[in-house]
This record gives structure tokens, sequence and C-alpha cells, in this order.
């Protein structure tokens, strides 16, 4: 396979986390850039919540016993 | 590189490192492969690119 020799001189302990963490780290900035950058993945992760709250109407107050 | 018993420096053989490269190819495609789908869900069921 091409470029397997690589771990010849590149240990497996080093190079297999460092191939993961530059993928994780790589994903995960997206990710956040996507958080950040638009309103729609927030409203997503919020649920119904915002809906909910605008057109629920305002609950009774409590009556004094 | 043209003997396949000799040990490199990072204690693998040829055949060794080849078998880890193997691998690693093979668990990069599986999670790429999730990925593509999780990015077709989320471009069906998001506002995304819209």
């Amino acid at each position: 396979m091409i470029y397997g020799k690589i771990w010849c001189v590149v240990k497996p302990s080093t190079g297999i986390p460092l191939f993961l963490a530059a993928v994780a780290i790589g994903s995960f900035a997206v990710h956040v850039a996507l958080l950040t950058n638009t309103t729609w993945v927030k409203k997503y992760l919020n649920g119904n919540t915002a809906v909910a709250a605008q057109t629920m109407p305002m609950a009774p107050a409590e009556a004094p016993k | 590189m043209s003997d396949p018993d000799k040990v490199w420096p990072t204690g693998l053989t040829e055949g060794e490192a080849e078998e880890v490269h193997r691998n690693l190819i093979q668990g990069t495609q599986i999670f790429g492969m999730i990925a593509a789908l999780a990015h077709l869900l989320a471009y069906i069921y998001s506002p995304w690119l819209k």
C-alpha cells in the first residue's frame, strides 16, 4: 500500500495519535465555526423551546392561599 | 528497503509497517463513510447550504 513504509520511520505510537488528533481538532473547529457563524444550528439544538416560548400563553399567576 | 526482515528504527519491519497502515486506512475509510452519511442527513434535514 502506498506510503505504508512511513511506519518504518515514524513510530505508530506517535503518528497515529497525531493523525487522529488532527482529524478530531479539525472537524471540531469546523463545527464550532458553524455554531458561531450560523443561527440555525443553535436553533436546532434548542429544539422547540424557542417556538414554545413564543406560542405558549403566559401561565396564570398562582392564586393566593 | 530491500530486506523485508530488517527492523527499522521504530521497531517494525516493512511488513508490519504495511499492516499498521492497512488498518489505519481501513479505519479512515469507515470513519469517512459514516461522516459522509451524517453530512448527507444534515444536508437533507437542515438548512445547511440552502
